[in-house]
C-alpha cells in the first residue's frame, strides 16, 4: 500500500469536481481528483444541450474534462471509491481510497472497440439509462474520459472472446483492487446528487408504459450521440408527434417527504421543448405544471421564447394514466385555469425528474461529523456568509452535493470552494 | 497474430484461481435470448430494410424489445438506418457479418 500527500482531494469528477480541481491546480496546488464511476464528466457530459444559451453541453464539459486529465498538478483516479477519511488536526487527513479492477491495462487500451465487438454479453447501458445495451466489456460513453474500457466482471462468462482480440494485449482478468493510503490538507465535496427515480410513485407508470420516459432519457434522445440516432418512441420506434412533461415529478413531493424544489426542472424542460419543436418542427409539445420558476439570467426570457415557438404550458397536475395498445399515453389532469378534469392522449410522456440527495459522502468520515440537512444534502454551515463551508473545518463543499442549483451556479460554486481550499491549505499545511 | 496470443489467457488463470467452471447459469441463458433476438433481427432485414413494427411482426417479438436490440446493433455498427417512412418509422438493415 502506497502512501502519498496531496493539498486537496476532491471527491466526484463531475462538473464541480473538474472545475474545482481545475482551480486549485493552476494555482500550484497538487490534487487528487477521485472519480467513482470509470469515466469523469458526471451528468453534465450525458446533456444535450445547457439553457438559457442552449450551448452544447459537451462543448463545454470536454474540455474542461480533457484539462483535468491532462494538466500536470492533476492525479486522476477513476473508478476509485473513498473508504474512509480520517482528520488529523487541521491541515491534515488521512484518506484510504480503493481502486476498482477494470481489467483492462489503461497505459495499453487504445479504445479500438474490437473487445466490445466480440463480447457476447448485452446488458442495459447505465450511460444510456436503458435506453440500449451495452457489452460487458465497455466504454461508458463516447466523450469518456479517460476513454478506456472496462470490463464489468458481473456480467462477464469468461469466454475469453476480449481477450483474444484486443490488438494490445490490455485486457487483464488478474487485475485487483488497489487500496492507497493518502494524506490530504483540505477536502472538497462534489458528489453531486442522484436522480428521482420514477419507481418510487406507480402512478407515472415508468417502466410499465413504455412511451414514459425520464427526462434524462429525453436528454439522451436529443444529444448528437442518441442512442436512437433520433428521437423515437421506445415502444415502436416511431416518431413522437404529441409529447408531455410532467413538471416536479419527485420534487415537492410532501407524498414522498420532499417538499424541496430541485430548482432545474422547470427550465430543462423549456429547454428540451425547444430542441424538441427545433429536431420535430411538427410536434407538439405539453408542459404540465405547478408553477413555472424561470428565477435565473435569462431564464424568464427563456421561457417566453418557448412560449412564443409554440409549447403549450397548462397549469395542472396529470392525475391518472392510462395506456392504448399502440403505446399512446391517455392522461387525465386536472386543469387549474378551467377548475376541471379533462383528458388528452400523448405519444410520449417525460417525466421532469427532480434532484437528490446523494449523501453516502457522510459515513467515510470516521472521526468528524459531516452534518446533513434534514433531507440529505450536505449541510451549508453558514448559508450567507460561506456557502461552500461544511461542519468540518477544512472541508468544503461544491455544486449539488449541497443542494440543487443549476449548472452556472455549480461553477460559481466550485472556484469558491477551490478559493476557501486554498486558503486552508496555505493557512495549514505544514 | 495478436499480442495476447503469445502467452496464456488471463482468463483461463482468473477461472482456475476462482475456481470457476461454468458462468452463472441466469447469464448463460440470458446471453442465449440475446443471440436469439439478434439472429431473427439480422434474418428479418438482412436482405430488406425493415422498420421496427415490420420486425416485430416478422419475428414475432415485441416492438419495444426490437427497438432496444436495434439500438444496441446500431451502436456496434451491425444494423444501419436507411430510410424514414411517411408514417415517422425508420428502416433499418443489417450491416454485419
Amino acid at each position: 500500500m502506497s502512501e502519498e500527500t496531496y493539498d486537496a482531494l476532491v471527491i466526484g469528477g463531475g462538473i464541480a469536481g473538474i472545475e474545482s480541481a481545475l482551480t486549485l491546480a493552476d494555482m500550484g496546488f497538487k490534487v487528487l481528483l477521485v472519480e467513482k464511476e470509470p469515466s469523469i464528466g458526471g451528468k453534465m457530459a450525458l446533456l444535450s444541450k445547457v439553457f438559457p444559451t442552449l450551448d452544447c453541453a459537451s462543448c463545454i464539459s470536454t474540455p474542461k474534462m480533457a484539462s483535468a486529465y491532462h494538466h500536470p498538478n492533476i492525479t486522476l483516479k477513476v473508478y476509485t471509491e473513498v473508504l474512509e477519511i480520517y482528520k488529523q488536526g487541521e491541515g491534515n487527513f488521512e484518506v484510504l481510497i480503493r481502486e476498482k479492477p477494470k481489467y483492462v491495462d489503461p497505459q495499453a487500451c487504445t479504445a479500438c472497440t474490437l473487445c466490445e465487438k466480440a463480447c457476447p454479453v448485452i446488458v442495459p447501458d447505465e450511460f444510456q439509462f436503458g435506453l440500449r445495451g451495452r457489452k460487458a466489456i465497455y466504454i461508458p460513453f463516447d466523450i469518456a474520459v479517460p476513454k478506456k474500457a472496462v470490463l464489468d466482471i458481473k456480467n462477464c462468462i469468461f469466454c475469453g472472446q476480449c481477450e483474444r482480440v484486443c490488438p494490445t494485449g490490455a485486457i487483464n482478468f488478474l487485475d485487483e483492487p488497489k487500496e492507497y493510503k493518502v494524506k490530504v490538507h483540505s477536502i472538497i465535496l462534489a458528489t453531486g446528487y442522484k436522480l428521482f427515480d420514477p419507481l418510487k410513485k406507480p402512478e407515472f407508470k415508468f417502466g410499465q408504459f413504455k412511451n414514459v420516459i425520464t427526462s434524462m432519457q429525453m436528454e439522451r434522445l436529443l444529444s448528437p450521440t442518441s442512442p436512437y440516432e433520433g428521437i423515437l418512441k421506445p415502444k415502436d420506434g416511431g416518431e413522437p408527434m404529441k409529447i408531455a412533461y410532467f413538471l416536479c415529478a419527485g420534487s415537492r413531493d410532501l407524498k414522498l417527504n420532499y417538499p424541496l424544489c430541485s430548482q432545474v426542472c422547470c427550465m430543462y424542460s423549456i429547454k428540451q421543448a425547444q430542441l424538441l419543436l427545433g429536431a420535430l418542427p411538427l410536434a407538439d409539445v405539453y408542459i404540465f405544471y405547478i408553477d413555472i420558476r424561470a428565477f435565473g439570467k435569462g431564464y424568464e426570457e427563456f421561457y417566453q421564447q418557448a412560449k412564443a415557438m409554440g409549447v403549450n404550458f397548462i397549469k395542472g397536475q396529470p392525475s391518472l394514466l392510462d395506456e392504448k395498445s399502440d403505446g399512446t399515453v391517455v392522461v387525465t389532469y386536472w386543469d387549474s385555469n378551467d377548475n376541471q378534469f379533462k383528458v388528452d392522449e400523448f405519444d410520449l410522456v417525460v417525466l421532469s425528474v427532480g434532484l437528490w440527495p446523494n449523501g453516502d459522502i457522510a459515513k467515510v468520515f470516521k472521526n468528524a461529523k459531516l452534518e446533513l440537512d434534514e433531507y440529505g444534502w450536505i449541510k451549508r454551515i453558514d448559508e450567507n456568509g460561506n456557502p461552500v463551508k461544511t461542519s468540518i473545518e477544512g472541508v468544503f463543499v461544491a455544486g449539488t452535493a449541497s443542494g440543487p442549483k443549476d449548472i452556472p451556479e455549480t461553477i460559481i460554486e466550485a472556484n469558491a470552494a477551490a478559493s476557501q481550499a486554498a486558503k486552508y491549505i496555505i493557512k495549514y499545511k505544514r | 497474430m495478436v499480442l495476447s496470443e503469445k502467452k496464456e489467457l488471463t482468463v483461463f488463470t482468473y477461472k482456475k484461481l476462482k475456481g470457476i467452471k461454468m458462468p452463472p447459469k441466469e447469464l448463460v441463458e440470458k446471453v442465449r435470448k440475446a443471440t436469439i433476438i439478434q439472429n431473427k433481427i439480422k434474418a428479418a432485414i438482412i436482405n430488406s430494410p425493415k422498420t421496427v413494427p415490420e420486425i416485430a411482426k416478422e419475428t414475432g417479438l415485441d416492438t419495444h424489445v426490437i427497438l432496444w436490440y436495434v439500438a444496441t446493433l446500431l451502436r456496434y455498427g451491425l444494423v444501419e438506418k436507411v430510410e424514414k417512412t411517411d408514417e415517422g418509422y425508420w428502416k433499418y438493415i443489417w450491416k454485419g457479418r
